[in-house]
């Protein structure tokens, strides 16, 4: 049993390395890439500083606790997108028949397939989000619960993008569908909670997990509360059981395709 | 114990229609029709172990999907398979171990990287150790002459280099049995042949059960002991390659282009199938005469472009219908 997992973990290892060395080979879109996402973040903060001084208190967050959100979500969302980047485009994966290469591998389906890509400017904002806590909050305890809620957030987004995208197992139109959903949980991802109420707030906190990825966990690493990270933590372990299901599921009626039908 | 084992296997899949234009794509949101196409339609037989079997049909005849339901791919909708005694739906990964896949039209290797690493990556894959791994890979390195290339990346490669290499990756874990799905598609003769080679060397060197899809008679003339010819999604014939060589590929198609018209004496063993002014299509039925004494006959002076080539699966297919057809007639 041990070893297996150890086997399994040291092939999707490899599988990232892989996927990196083939990211890095084009140098000047991988650099170009992390650049922009630096500017465009650089964007994002300076829209806030300004809406700071306008008001001082939105939604109930202060600038420091907008930065500590909104580096947080770029940190969940970037560690979601090196480790897991496939979980987000599976409908291309389960419609053009791709998922038949590891079916025939004697390795688990499901996390073969998840590490089979990564988003190289993810790395990029896996550290800008680290960097933004360290410059508006910093202190160790934080560092260590920000990357701790890091890496939960990114199982339970990855989880949801995979519930999402395994519809595409049962209608083939679902691929907007469950692009939309997750597009929707990142945009909504860096706007304090606060502002919202009533039913967008019961969305955001139970069909769109970004209030268990990421608005929870801010609150947490503002006044921490070993209650509220336990939720969390079953959170994550409730949604990813369940994204399993559906996968497995929905194989079943996996398809695959023919060349014929893969050009119409 | 049977390599593979298949009964009454079959598989139905469900296809969206739409018809043209607006019109057809707003109907289709809202009375999706779905026509049903049986792809696989109730399919049994067996493979010894050791043995090499093509399992051969025309375009869409349901070959590639009985191979992916054999290599636990696709579930079936009915019927039973066991391959090496495993049934592929439940204990699909610890078949896995013991099978090699190779799809003809479709890449398992990574393009930037050089074929001795996605050898490595395989072999992790396959929970090989690193100096074992290093071992096979110089083994199969020698076998299949990959040494000139090993070290490029696999998207520099020739189609038929990659090939090559796609079969060395699919025998890492030295498989007992390996599928072939049309591995000789889109190739030009020469490595067409070359293919050939290398699996009738795999399965002489290990012992290798191979079950070989094709659409071209070529591929099983020079591999196969038997053969199974289908077509949608049934099985026309299972039987012995000397068989059917007796029965139906005794057959060659010649085509020519001469220099002047001329009128051929009319000789046993070829049938003229067309003449038309310059160009001649002949069928030489090679039990009867040689097809060099026919080349002789024809007298190779006046010729100015020759084509031999085997009589294409549907026509052999439609033969095989036909007297089975005629067969019934006779018993009644
Ligand atoms: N994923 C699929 N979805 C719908 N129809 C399919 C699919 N795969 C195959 N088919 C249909 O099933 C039939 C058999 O296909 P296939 O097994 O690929 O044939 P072959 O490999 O012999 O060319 C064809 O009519 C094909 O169009
Ligand atoms: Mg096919």
């Amino acid at each position: 049993m041990l070893t297996a997992v150890k086997n399994q973990v040291r092939v999707c290892v490899l599988s990232i390395k892989y996927n990196i060395m083939r990211e890095m080979l084009n140098k000047v879109t991988f650099l170009t890439n992390i650049c922009f996402m630096a500017l465009n973040n650089a964007a994002f903060i300076i829209q806030w500083v300004i809406l700071f001084h306008l008001k001082k208190d939105i939604g109930g967050y202060t600038m420091k606790e907008v930065m500590l959100l909104w580096g947080l979500a770029a940190s969940t969302f970037g560690l979601a997108c090196i480790l897991f980047d496939r979980a987000f485009s599976l409908p291309d994966l389960i419609i053009s028949g791709k998922l038949d290469a590891y079916l025939v591998m004697p390795k688990n389906v499901l996390l073969s397939v998840i590490t089979s890509s990564t988003n190289t400017s993810a790395i990029g904002d896996f550290l800008y989000g680290i960097l933004v806590m360290c410059i508006f909050s910093f202190s160790v305890g934080r560092f260590f619960l920000f990357l701790l809620f890091s890496a939960i957030g990114a199982v339970i987004i990855t989880a949801f993008a995979l519930m999402m995208g395994s519809l595409s197992f049962w209608f083939v139109r679902a691929e907007l569908f469950g692009d939309n959903m997750v597009n929707c949980m990142i945009s909504f991802a860096t706007y304090p909670d606060g502002i919202f109420h009533g039913k967008v707030r019961f969305l955001l906190y139970n069909i769109i997990p970004v209030g268990m990825a990421v608005y929870q966990p801010v609150h947490i690493m503002m006044r921490f509360d070993l209650g509220s990270l336990l939720t969390v933590l079953g959170y994550a372990i409730l949604i990813s059981a369940a994204a399993v299901f559906v996968f497995y599921r929905g194989l079943r009626r996996y398809s695959s395709s023919s060349l014929m039908a893969a050009r119409m | 114990m049977k390599a593979i084992q298949a009964e009454g296997l079959a598989k139905t899949f469900r296809v969206k229609q739409k018809e043209k234009g607006m019109k057809g794509s707003i109907q289709s949101v809202f009375h999706p029709k779905t026509e049903e196409v049986r792809a696989v339609d109730g399919v049994s037989f067996s493979v010894e172990e050791g043995e090499v079997l093509a399992f051969i049909g025309p375009n869409g005849a349901g070959k590639s999907t009985t191979i992916k339901m054999l290599t636990g791919i696709l579930y079936p909708d009915g019927g039973k398979v066991e391959v090496l005694g495993i049934d592929p739906v439940k204990k699909r990964k610890q078949l896995a171990y013991q099978i090699g896949t190779v799809f003809g039209q479709k890449e398992q290797l990574w393009t930037h990287l050089t074929p001795y690493d996605n050898f490595k990556f395989f072999a992790a894959i396959y929970d090989i150790p690193e100096r074992e791994a290093d071992a096979r890979i110089r083994e199969l390195g020698e076998t299949f002459a990959l040494g000139a290339f090993i070290n490029t990346p696999v998207r520099n490669l020739s189609l038929g280099q990659r090939i090559r290499c796609e079969i060395v990756a699919s025998l890492i874990h030295r498989p007992s049995v390996l599928f072939l799905d049309e591995p000789t598609i889109g190739l030009d003769p020469v490595v067409k042949e070359n293919i050939r080679q290398l699996i009738k060397q795999m399965n002489k060197e290990f012992h290798t059960t191979i079950f070989l899809t094709s659409h071209d008679i070529g591929d099983i003339e020079k591999l196969c002991k038997r053969i199974i010819i289908v077509n949608a999604g049934r099985i026309v014939l299972d039987d012995s390659m000397q068989n059917l060589k007796y029965h139906y590929l005794n057959k060659k198609i010649v085509e020519m282009k001469l220099q002047e018209e001329t009128t051929l004496a009319p000789m046993q063993g070829i049938a003229v199938l067309k003449e038309k002014g310059c160009h001649v299509k002949l069928e030489v039925d090679t039990t009867k005469m040689r097809i060099n004494d026919a080349l002789a006959h024809i007298d190779a002076e006046h010729v100015e472009d020759i084509n031999i080539s085997n009589v294409p699966l549907e026509n052999i297919i439609m033969e095989i219908y036909k007297s089975e057809k005629g067969a019934d007639g006779g018993l009644a």
